[in-house]
């Protein structure tokens, strides 16, 4: 089902990665191999994950977005987190769930913005 | 995966905040057993209190227990190399928890979340 799966486009020297509302296991797990492989591909500064569709980040999903994070940051590339909504980011508080030293922006505007920037000169590092 | 618990918390008339709340619950609780017992299910059941209304999510499996539920209720504790955040977390996404654990016969879990 083509809403089910993951997008990634690349615009100008950025990689937007879009998922879709409610992805399954092995839609998760793709996240890491098509946005690993679109880093090697393209020469880009690093990718905009979109999560505005996202309904649900369960642990499994937000551990798969911290690693990805951190595997694009020994690539060379940033990751921005974009979008996620205010129920999301609740439910994800409570849970306990943490996405490491990712970047996060409001919208996707926002993160093409800050992606262009120099960040604070520290690497996304994985929580212990 | 939680399209069908979704429809039966919007048919209670959840708030979409609540609905994707207790979605990432039953997600967690379907995890823990994937990775706990490898089978198991998730019932769920609308529940009436004195004057309100709630869902009540039971998940049991027939894995291999638990034998301290205390430290498996503790954030970061996980023998399966997750983050073990499931029980903990799921506890705090609720309003009522309630687990019953038997080394060697298996979980149950029994959650409830009430309509605002």
């Amino acid at each position: 089902m083509s809403d089910e799966s993951i997008s990634v486009i690349r615009i100008r020297d950025v990689l937007l990665v879009t998922m879709p509302a409610d992805p399954d296991d092995t839609t998760v797990a793709a996240l890491q191999e098509r946005t690993l492989e679109a880093m090697d591909l393209h020469d880009v500064r690093g990718l905009v994950l979109d999560l505005s569709k996202v309904e649900i980040l369960d642990s499994y999903f937000a551990r798969t977005v911290a690693e990805t994070a951190q595997m694009v940051g020994l690539m060379g590339g940033e990751t921005i987190i974009a979008g996620m909504s205010p129920a999301v980011a609740i439910t994800a508080t409570e849970l306990g769930v943490t996405l490491g030293k990712t970047r996060t922006a409001l919208t996707i505007d926002r993160a093409l913005d800050l992606i262009s920037k120099p960040g604070d000169g520290t690497r996304p590092r994985r929580e212990p | 995966m939680a399209a069908d618990e979704v429809r039966v918390a919007i048919k209670l008339g959840f708030s979409s905040g609540d609905i994707t709340l207790i979605a990432t619950a039953i997600s967690e609780l379907a995890r823990n057993i994937l990775s706990y017992a490898r089978q198991g299910e998730i019932l769920l059941r609308t529940v009436d209190g004195s004057n309100r209304t709630g869902i009540l999510i039971v998940a049991s499996d027939e894995g291999p227990g638990i034998s301290d539920i205390r430290q498996a209720l503790r954030d970061g504790f996980s023998t399966s190399g997750s983050l073990g955040m499931g029980l903990p977390g799921v506890r705090r996404l609720m309003d009522e928890f309630e687990i019953t654990s038997e080394p060697m016969h298996g979980t149950t879990v029994k959650v409830k979340k009430w309509k605002q």
